[in-house]
């Protein structure tokens, strides 16, 4: 027999197996979307005042492509709102107990219970567009905040229209504490809720504090309630069930319910019923469908109950069944807007899973549970929720480190992202040692961290970072260095066909075309970005505020740590640890346009800055051969260039560092920094005028700590090198903020490598992936997407080879670009690729 | 002055190869073959001279190059950028100058530390079984400086490889040899004529290296392993006769010592390269193998008499016209590697 290099490869499209009739039913009902004859879509409830609002628009101040729909959205809630009968003491409490009360009287007393078919948890609906609850003078002053003439609305738009990025305060965002809350169950909180308000002076009761804590105290009753309604109606199915198996289901369902969320629990079963329901009246009390609302190391704190009913005779298939129900569950946030078609807008939504990952004294935790919630996302996948993220580092087992390639090598792509625990628990630490929270995050449990969202890290429980609060184009700052603090070029407005006059912004910093070294321009470079960043904060300060003064969740506050103790809500910071996150956009875009700068103009004298102004003001045109050397001949970012490296490493401190500055105004949170993976960089790049580093207006930015595209012509393991140097490396002398490793954004950084799909092809090349991980944990970021290179990408540099000018294609021995090469052979190619359904 | 060995003409650097030995590598590939194998992939490889080519897509006719080429070479033509061969001293101005890269120089001088430096910087990804791989070209040519690279890797504890075409002397084997972990040896035709006509000399001293190479490994702890490469090329060593013979002599010289008998399946995508070179080749309208041909390949190997657990075929074949629709066939597609990252992706 010989060993054939072919084996497996290529291999089909993902379809989902090993699935049960059970929830292959519930997977495809899922799947049949606006056919389905139930759903979870958004309902709307009213105080039925005529001044009353649901649709709190700041959470999506952060989405600019809702701007114009924003005043639509809020009228059509408000139009749809069903009233609720409120009693006749209402108005006379303050905003956090209306609050509490009204959420917990929609969920348990108005909105509908359902249990489908098969379905093993219980907890259907849950996306509610609630009454903000306001009185009509304080409706009147979150309007004017919101959508008013001086409104955070009209002030974002702004921000947005001129290329600064955009910024709100939104929701989720954060784990919840569910391995206290399965631990002490909803009775035990609530006890402790008792205790707190017992505690408190009179006057503290009459204020403040005794609100927000009665507030707690009725929304820790709204699971009991809850579970309790869900229970009735499985009694009253399992009366009712002719399959004496279903019944018998539905009868151990009833059985749950009536013990959690309230009392701790104790089975695989009743964690899994009671931390459904603990995560999805988040939801509801947020009144925003699943965005970044994340589960942390679910495979940790599940472990015990998975242990206890393996032992005490559950099947591990049944357990897997369970969880199977679990994920389907996790999928009927997209419901929130469905008839709207684009998922709810943004499509963005999160509930995060972590897998594996280090613990204490740098022990591995993966185990069977691990395994068990790999092998459910592979028979489930593609599947939207929850975003499982697989925690990687060092000593990762070969075991974990195959299934993962295993999965890789069956999917379109990685079914998960990897987040590389070193890295990311120096960012932490590093957060850890800049704002003196070493009581909070230190060597003894800074391995507990987990992503929320995407990527962004956060402790677990206690921890709201706002991670994508802010999120701010760091480009901007080459572009007022460049003029002196003025737009390059004009706004248009396309709605009113008017051109803006460009007025003066930012500080005057010199005429750049004046400067006679690059320092010179680098130094007008500094005080522009200390400029952004601070009018960013100052315009998050109105939502933020607003939020604070008008926008409480007191359910959400009963599950993280800090609001009982502090009688704060989350919204007003009540949590441990309470940051505010400024996602940096456009950073290689803005490294590689500083470089292109010293190049052209200070090293290589190609032009002088006047005409570089020029060409930029012109979009390039008529520079065509300046443009050639900006794109062609200037370092860049992402190449393990040292040089190059070292300017990404210079502009990373220095907005860091400047984002450390802030804090804000009305909650005392201070800002941290961090880099996303959202696709503002995209819609941004028809926003901003053209960058030195050879980009067009309309032409895409740089995502997150990833090169620019096409930039990174030494292939993945020069790009990870040149991600790792920028966050801050290695330690020379071994004290770095976690071992050797530095990392200046705690929240992490989204980083997307594409593949060829030969990487994983047969378990030979499959090793080689492996070792590829392994490195990337030693010299990488926080985080890797891994992307595999499919057709569409191929067809698309055909079209568009300015775009691609550095694909390289090798083909056993044989090197060249893809672009570089004749359209019959490029069809080969694409045809080869398209061939392995990749 | 500078002695000749401090220094060497490297064609490229490529990190994160897959295809050049264990694990992930870096392969260093030198300029200058001394063969001259008639369907050579990378046929910029082969002059040890620097070589300027001009890479049309990226042209965008600003004639910068004509205004910078002291030896009036270039010239713009209605069907792009003409150079002149016999006047191109391969100076590369053009190429420096050059603001879209259009223009590129195949060839540049390193010196073993900062070669060394370059190719170290993935050491993180090289794991247990990765490292670098001297291919080319020929790296044996430039003896002195390999060896003297290879050693300064190895005192790095780095995995090192030598990819050879075997055509060399003893005096560099020996040189090198003991700063290799392992070798891929190319053995590729047996019959001495077909060799010569194919590859330009014929094949005496390239089987008496491997030989001597097998020796090599049975009498000294390094290297340790040894890999045979075959292309397998239509109508020149696509044969099962040459694939047999191939195979005879691996089992009745080399056995024992060889790990892995690569036969790697032709392919026609450097068409373009040639032209670029202004060469004809005799390959260019040769169309890849058939699934079945590989197939027939790979068992004609096995049964040569060598253990057949040694023999890997790996590379393109044909597709079908609907492919598509079709199961698809082992081997194809395999080896595309596409090596650029970041796309735009959405998240």
């Amino acid at each position: 027999m010989s060993i054939s290099a072919a084996h497996t490869y290529p291999p089909q499209i993902k379809t989902p197996g090993n699935l049960s009739e059970r929830v292959s039913a519930l997977r495809q009902y899922y799947f049949m979307g606006t056919k389905r004859k139930w759903n979870n879509e958004f309902t709307s409830w009213t105080t039925g005042t005529p001044w009353d609002v649901q649709f709190n628009e700041m959470t999506y101040h952060i989405v600019p492509e809702t701007y114009l729909l924003l005043q639509t959205m809020r009228g059509s809630y408000r139009q749809a709102a069903r009233p609720v009968k409120l009693p006749g003491d209402f108005w006379s409490k303050p905003i956090v107990e209306r609050r509490a009360w009204f959420i917990r009287e929609v969920m348990v007393n108005n909105l509908p219970k359902e249990i489908l078919p098969g379905d093993l948890i219980a907890g259907g609906r849950f996306n509610i567009q609630a009454s903000m609850c306001l009185t009509e003078e304080e409706q009147k002053e979150y309007d004017a905040r919101s959508c008013g003439k001086k409104g955070a609305r009209k002030a974002v738009k702004w921000f947005h229209d001129h290329g600064y990025g955009n910024t709100g305060a939104t929701s989720g965002h954060l784990i919840p504490g569910h391995k206290r809350a399965l631990e002490l169950g909803w009775k035990g909180i609530s006890a402790d809720l008792e205790k707190r308000y017992n505690s408190l002076s009179s006057m503290e009761k009459t204020g403040e504090k005794g609100a927000q804590l009665r507030a707690m105290m009725t929304a820790a009753t709204l699971p009991k309630d809850l579970a309790a309604g869900y229970a009735a109606l499985c009694k009253d199915l399992a009366a009712r069930e002719k399959n004496s198996d279903r019944a018998a289901e539905l009868e151990q369902m009833t059985k749950n319910l009536e013990k959690v969320p309230w009392e701790p629990a104790k089975t695989f079963w009743e964690a899994v019923q009671a931390l459904w329901i603990n995560h999805m009246l988040v939801i509801s009390d947020e009144n925003y469908p699943g965005p970044g609302v994340s589960f942390g190391r679910i495979d940790q704190y599940l472990l015990p109950y998975w242990e206890y009913s393996l032992k005490n005779g559950m099947d591990r298939e049944f357990g897997k069944e369970i969880l199977r129900c679990f994920w389907i569950h996790c999928n009927a946030a997209y419901d929130a807007m469905i008839k709207n078609g684009k998922q709810g807008i943004t499509s963005g939504f999160g509930q995060l899973v972590s897998l594996s990952g280090l613990g204490e004294n740098g022990r591995d935790m993966t185990n069977d549970l691990t395994f068990a919630m790999l092998e459910v996302i592979d028979e489930l996948s593609p599947i939207l929720e929850p975003k499982p993220n697989v925690r990687i580092h060092k000593n990762s087992p070969e075991k974990l480190l195959d299934k993962l390639a295993d999965m890789i090598s069956t999917s379109q792509g990685a079914p998960f992202l990897i987040n590389f625990d070193e890295r990311s628990m120096a960012g932490m630490m590093r957060e850890s040692a800049t704002s003196g929270l070493s009581h909070l995050i230190n060597k003894s449990n800074v391995f507990d961290y987990a992503p929320v969202g995407c990527l962004e890290n956060t402790m677990a429980g206690n921890d709201r970072s706002g991670t994508v609060d802010c999120n701010l184009n760091l480009l901007k700052a080459v572009e007022l260095a460049l003029t002196g603090g003025k737009d390059l070029v004009p706004f248009f407005d396309t709605l009113i066909n008017k051109t803006e006059k460009i007025r003066q912004d930012g500080p005057f910093t010199g005429d750049a075309t004046r400067f006679k070294t690059f320092e010179e321009f680098f130094d007008a470079y500094v005080r522009q970005t200390g400029y952004i960043i601070k009018k960013c904060v100052s315009l998050y300060e109105k939502t933020e505020s607003t939020r604070a003064a008008f926008l409480p969740t007191p359910y959400l506050s009963c599950l993280v740590s800090g609001c009982a103790q502090k009688a704060k809500d989350i919204t007003r910071g009540g949590a441990e640890i309470s940051f505010v996150t400024i996602e940096g956009v456009t950073f290689a875009t803005t490294v590689d346009s500083l470089l292109a700068i010293k190049h052209l103009v200070f090293d290589e004298k190609k032009c002088t800055m006047a005409e570089l102004i020029e060409a930029l003001k012109a979009n390039w045109d008529g520079w065509e051969v300046l443009r050639a050397q900006a794109i062609n001949r200037a370092p860049k970012y992402g190449r393990d260039d040292d040089e190059a490296d070292a300017m990404a490493k210079r502009v990373m401190d220095l907005w860091a560092d400047e984002t450390w500055k802030h804090k804000t105004l009305s909650t005392g949170r201070p800002f941290r920094p961090g880099m996303l993976s959202w696709n503002y960089w995209a819609g941004d790049g028809f926003v901003m005028a053209a960058s030195a580093d050879g980009r067009k207006k309309g032409e895409f930015l740089s995502n997150a700590i990833c090169p620019s595209n096409g930039a990174d012509t030494n292939g993945p393991t020069a790009n990870a090198n040149s991600a790792g140097k920028a966050l801050g490396g290695k330690a020379a002398d071994g004290n770095g903020d976690w071992e050797d490793y530095m990392n200046c954004l705690p929240n992490g950084a989204s980083h997307t490598i594409t593949f060829n799909p030969s990487i994983i092809k047969d378990p030979e090349h499959r090793e080689k992936f492996k070792a590829y991980l392994k490195g990337y944990a030693q010299n990488g970021g926080t985080c890797l997407q891994i992307n595999m290179l499919d057709p569409d990408m191929l067809k698309d540099a055909q079209k568009h080879p300015a775009n691609y000018s550095n694909l390289l294609v090798r083909i056993t021995g044989y090197n060249a670009y893809f672009t570089a090469i004749g359209k019959e052979l490029q069809n080969e190619v694409i045809a080869r690729v398209s061939h392995s359904k990749f | 002055m500078k002695n000749k060995e401090d220094t060497a003409t490297i064609l490229e650097i490529v990190r994160m190869s897959t295809e050049d030995g264990p694990g992930i590598r870096t392969t260093v590939f030198f300029k200058g073959c001394p063969l001259s194998c008639a369907w050579c992939h990378n046929p910029e490889s082969i002059s040890v001279r620097p070589q300027v080519v001009w890479v049309e897509t990226r042209c965008i006719g600003c004639r910068t190059c004509e205004d910078v080429c002291d030896n009036s070479a270039i010239s713009h033509t209605p069907d792009g950028i003409e150079i002149n061969r016999e006047k191109c001293v391969a100076c590369g101005d053009c190429a420096t100058e050059c603001p879209t890269t259009a223009l590129e120089i195949f060839g540049k001088k390193w010196g073993v530390e900062e070669l060394a430096v370059e190719v170290l910087k993935d050491r993180a990804y090289f794991s247990n079984s990765g490292g670098v791989t001297v291919s080319g070209g020929e790296p044996t040519i430039q003896a002195g400086f390999t060896a003297a690279f290879l050693a300064r890797l190895r005192k790095e504890g780095i995995h090192t490889a030598l990819d050879t075409c075997g055509l060399t002397t003893k005096n560099a084997l020996e040189k090198i040899l003991p700063h290799a972990a392992m070798v891929m040896f190319d053995l590729k035709i047996m019959d001495p004529d077909d060799h010569k006509k194919f590859c330009g000399q014929d094949n005496k001293a390239i089987l008496e290296n491997a030989r001597f190479v097998a020796d090599y490994i049975r009498s000294h702890i390094y290297p340790k392993e040894l890999w045979i490469r075959t292309p397998l090329i239509p109508n020149a060593t696509a044969s099962e006769k040459n694939i047999s013979a191939i195979g005879g002599f691996i089992a009745d010289n080399l056995s024992g010592v060889v790990t892995r008998w690569d036969l790697c399946a032709f392919n026609n995508l450097c068409r373009d390269k040639y032209r670029r070179l202004g060469i004809d080749w005799m390959f260019t309208n040769t169309e890849l193998m058939t699934a079945e041909e590989l197939d027939c390949l790979g068992k004609a190997a096995e049964n040569s008499g060598v253990d057949p657990k040694i023999v890997l075929t790996s590379g393109s074949t044909r597709l079908d016209e609907n492919t598509e629709d079709k199961e698809p066939a082992q081997s194809t597609g395999g080896n595309i590697r596409l090596c650029c990252s970041t796309g735009p992706q959405l998240d």
